[in-house]
């Protein structure tokens, strides 16, 4: 904060008598530099007491320029900002206001810049508001280089901050950084890349004081202390700062104006204002000139090793430098803890190390603050589950922030587990660092080469969703080993604590706390159990309930069980976790409708218990029987309330249908009765709005009764660009399936567009059993993913006679894994049928008639 | 002496163990192994697409015991192990001519 600032206001006097006054001030304050330079000590001290007189003159001129209508500051750019003004620089300065400028502003602008120019200043105006900082990465280098300069001169000294807040820190001073190597590049390709001019110009040749300024930017936008550690070091690059200046000085009085060549004549009449010793002029000379060009070397020594060593620009107060990324202000950052995470996570995105200096830095600072001071906001705290997310130098990064007791502060129950032992017969690593090593574990999954036992694993964590929560899963399942009973059990309470920490929703606890709980059950029934026997899987099945947490809990079980020493995990406990993981994901998604809801079962109980007022145990009774019990594995509890509502009243030709946005995804929800192709015309409307379904399922009842989810991307944004979007689609859906609007002429075009777009080299898997399930031929479909495919398969399907009455969609990465649980007449397909609608479906899907 | 190499389901390990030992059997290799009998392992399906699992995973449990125990360990080999269904396994018995401690030494012979 700028302190505030009192003025004489020589609004009292005349309009001449004020320029008069401001004039003789001008001169005055020009006098005394211009004797300072006939002394040779127009250098750095003399250029700074000119321009604290030219701040005076400019405060002066601020306070005189009459009323504005909001907070208006006057920032020194460039030479000025740097107090190094000469006898004939420019002034350059930026009028920075808080908002829009109105009238009342403009005539403040011209009541201050007309008197600068009247007294024969050359003035570089720039005239900004306060939110086009937003753009600044995109405003002319120039302004950009002459802003890292900036400083307050009078007004309101934090618009500057503001300003520069507004903008992307680390982008734009990646592009002044850009233009500033262009411009010396441009520069120096005109003075034909060699500092030995014998006429040299002390502004602008190489080795010159932009050159000198160069360097200076550099430092002051990547690391404040670069010009200390190499070039030629501080104390050298400030004599020759101060002896170019004191010479500039010398050339602007020589010549009465802007000029900046060392030309032959002035050389003699700069050796003499030094005062080189020598019986001739050209012995002066040639003694005042070995001086410059010496200096000269320095500030180039210095600039290329700027240009060499500049740490990379990250983010506001981060670079990256050659020993890894460190702080460019390790004294501010100390103060926010909220933005450490920001140096691991950019060390992670950069594929590098965190630097020495910056660890010593958050060691000697961590203990101090508590765990929710690193989590502040929502935004915060998103950002702990991005930075979770598997891939190359997370197990590193993680170690280093163990290492330096970071992690331990911010996720104290990991602290507890710290270098602790406990003594079995297997484990070879202590807790904390067995913990570390099932994250590297994971982490390894997600790089090339790695085998292809391996790569079965890895796909299925390129399929997860939401693979941080696996590796949070990871990060608590043994904290619980602090104590030496049920670890899990107490694992699992831990993770609760940070759960509320961290505010994590409701659906991503219930994932991992799963984790957490189970996080031994996999091997136990993959390594000492029957496998073969269906009841074991069947069991176990039960215990995942999903295909996500099931992929979660093998991942999880392969990592864990490999980071207890290098010989544990052996291929053929491989083989077997993996065994049990096909024949559980097999049990999920081809046997589940085999488990349907009995009215006698007591499965529902909970859901009966917790019944709100309107809506009776019958009712629930009566809703759910019938369908499979993976029904209530997918709905909360509020979910199957609202569709025993909606059932109550739904005739055979409603609809009863609904969307809901969930992060970047929507959700719609169909409620109505069985109908031949309804399937595919519910999948067809969502495809004719360019909607992506990437997961979903499809369930019918015994009755009739059919409820559809359908969870997609709106990727032609048209619900977000549309406000009753959603009313629309579902207009168009309810008219589809009466039959008043043709679907396939709505899909012609886009149907086309989207085989144009087939990728090559991805030929479908399409599968038909009659063993998986009691009731249904199962048909398994793996193919490219694509506009209208679950349409054009399903269709198929009902054309040829089929009833859908299960569907289990899902998409993983470009592939379309879906599952078709069928009947035709009533029963399963015989083996001819299966094959002649297999036939029809790799027809459809390879594009042929 | 004969030597006792049981080929078992993974999850009976222990149950084999445990009976050895209530016949004062204590030493005993246990291998990780993969093999199939005579079912030839089967085909296994993983979306849609069919792969051969004709190698299934077992322990290989050896035991060496006297030829008076023999029968007994063999009996209670089976019982531990038998579920009833196909991939049981199998146990197989080879004379054993003579043993040596390698720490002592010593020879054993029955």
């Amino acid at each position: 904060m700028g302190r505030p600032l009192t003025f004489m206001t020589e609004s009292q006097s005349s309009p001449a008598d004020a320029r008069a006054a401001r004039a003789a001030r001008l001169e005055a304050a020009r006098s005394e530099l211009v004797a300072a330079t006939v002394r040779g000590q127009g250098g750095r001290h003399a250029m700074r007491q000119y321009s604290h007189r030219m701040d005076a003159l400019v405060q002066q001129l601020f306070a005189d320029a009459g009323a504005v209508s909001q907070p208006v500051a006057v920032f020194a750019l460039g030479g000025y900002g740097r107090r190094e003004l000469c006898l004939h620089s420019d002034i350059d300065v930026l009028v920075l206001f808080a908002g829009a400028i109105v009238p009342p502003d403009e005539r403040f602008l011209h009541a201050f810049l007309n008197p600068l120019w009247d007294l024969g200043l050359t003035v570089g105006h720039h005239v900004r508001e306060v939110h086009e900082g937003a753009t600044l990465e995109a405003d002319n280098p120039e302004f950009l280089l002459a802003l890292t300069d900036g400083r307050a001169v009078v007004g309101d000294a934090t618009l500057l901050d503001q300003f520069v807040g507004a903008s992307h820190v680390a982008r734009t001073a990646t592009r002044t950084l850009d233009a500033l190597k262009a411009l010396i590049a441009e520069r120096h390709a005109r003075f034909n890349e060699t500092l030995y001019q014998l006429e040299p110009d002390v502004k602008d040749a190489p080795g010159g004081l932009r050159d000198l300024f160069g360097a200076q930017t550099i430092a002051k936008l990547t690391d404040p202390a670069l010009l200390a550690q190499g070039g030629s070091g501080a104390r050298e690059l400030d004599d020759a700062e101060d002896f170019m200046l004191r010479v500039r000085s010398i050339l602007h009085l020589e010549a009465k104006r802007h000029h900046n060549v060392l030309s032959h004549e002035l050389q003699e009449r700069a050796a003499e204002y030094l005062g080189y010793p020598g019986a001739t002029p050209r012995q002066r000379v040639e003694r005042f000139m070995s001086d410059y060009f010496r200096h000269a070397r320095a500030i180039d020594r210095s600039l290329r090793w700027a240009l060499r060593a500049a740490p990379l620009p990250l983010d506001r107060n981060l670079v990256r430098a050659a020993d890894g990324v460190r702080f460019i202000d390790p004294r501010a950052a100390a103060d926010r803890p909220e933005t450490w995470l920001g140096l691991f996570q950019a060390a992670l995105d950069g594929a590098c190390a965190v630097s020495d200096d910056a660890l010593s830095s958050v060691r000697q600072h961590a203990g101090k603050y508590r765990p929710e001071d690193f989590f502040q906001t929502p935004e915060q705290r998103d950002a702990l589950l991005r930075f979770l997310t598997p891939r190359p130098g997370l197990y590193a990064r993680l170690s280093e922030m163990h290492d330096s007791g970071l992690l331990g502060q911010m996720v104290p129950e990991f602290k507890a587990i710290t270098c602790r032992v406990v003594r079995d017969f297997y484990h070879k690593y202590t807790v904390d660092e067995h913990t570390l090593l099932t994250i590297r574990n994971l982490e390894r999954l997600t790089e090339p080469g790695i085998g292809p036992e391996r790569e079965r694993y890895a796909r299925l964590l390129a399929e997860l969703p939401s693979p941080e929560l696996l590796v949070l899963a990871l990060l608590f399942h043994d904290v619980g080993k602090w104590k030496d009973e049920d670890h899990a059990s107490e694992s699992t309470r831990m993770a609760q604590q940070m759960f509320e920490r961290l505010e994590l929703d409701d659906e991503a606890r219930g994932v991992v706390e799963f984790l957490v709980r189970e996080h031994l059950k996999m091997s136990l029934v993959a390594f000492r159990r029957d496998t073969e026997d269906p009841e074991i899987v069947r069991q176990f099945a039960e215990l995942v309930a999903v295909e996500e947490r099931l992929k979660m809990l093998c991942l999880l079980t392969l990592a864990d069980v490999e980071a207890v020493s290098r010989e544990t995990l052996t291929p053929w406990k491989e083989e077997l976790l993996w065994r049990l993981y096909v024949d559980t994901y097999n049990h999920l998604t081809l046997s589940y409708g085999d488990e349907v809801i009995e009215r006698s079962q007591s499965v529902h109980s909970d859901l009966i218990d917790g019944r709100p007022e309107d809506v009776s145990a019958e009712e629930i009774t009566g809703f759910l029987e019938g369908l499979p019990r993976r029904y209530l594995q997918l709905f909360s509890r509020d979910a199957v309330y609202r569709h025993v509502r909606l059932s109550r009243r739904l005739t055979p030709d409603m609809v009863q249908a609904w969307m809901e946005r969930t992060d970047a995804a929507w959700e719609l929800t169909v409620l109505t009765h069985d109908q031949p192709f309804l399937f595919s015309n519910i999948s067809g409307v969502l495809s004719s709005f360019g909607m992506d379904i990437l997961r979903g399922f499809a369930f019918t009842k015994p009755d009739g009764l059919v409820v559809d989810m359908f969870h997609f991307t709106d990727e032609e944004r048209f619900l977000e660009l549309n406000a009753g979007g959603d009313g629309k689609v579902i207009e168009v859906l309810e008219d589809v399936i009466r039959g008043r609007v043709d679907l396939a002429a709505r899909l012609t075009g886009r149907e086309q567009g989207a085989f144009r777009r087939r990728l090559p080299g991805f030929a479908p898997v399409i599968h038909a059993d009659n063993d998986s399930s009691r009731r249904y031929t199962i048909v398994e479909i793996v193919a490219e993913n694509a506009l209208g495919l679950l349409y054009r398969m399903s269709r198929v399907m009902s054309e040829y006679g089929c009833d859908v009455d299960l569907v289990l969609i899902a998409t993983e990465g470009r592939r379309a894994i879906d599952v078709f649980h069928l009947t035709k007449d009533g029963r399963k397909l015989t083996p001819s049928q299966q094959q002649t609608l297999t036939g029809n479906l790799h027809r459809v899907l390879e594009g042929r008639p | 002496m004969k030597l006792i190499k049981s080929i078992v389901r993974p999850n009976k390990v222990d149950e084999v163990k445990a009976a050895l030992e209530k016949l004062q059997i204590s030493g005993m290799t246990v291998t990780e192994v993969r093999g199939h009998g005579k079912q030839k392992g089967h085909t296994a399906i993983y979306r849609g697409q069919e792969y051969n699992v004709s190698l299934l995973p077992k322990m290989e449990i050896e035991v060496v015991v006297p030829d008076s125990m023999a029968d007994d360990a063999i009996k209670a080999i089976i019982e531990a192990a038998r579920t009833g269904e196909i991939g049981d396994g199998r146990v197989f018995v080879l004379p054993v001519a003579e043993s040596y401690k390698i720490r002592t030494g010593e020879r054993q012979v029955d």
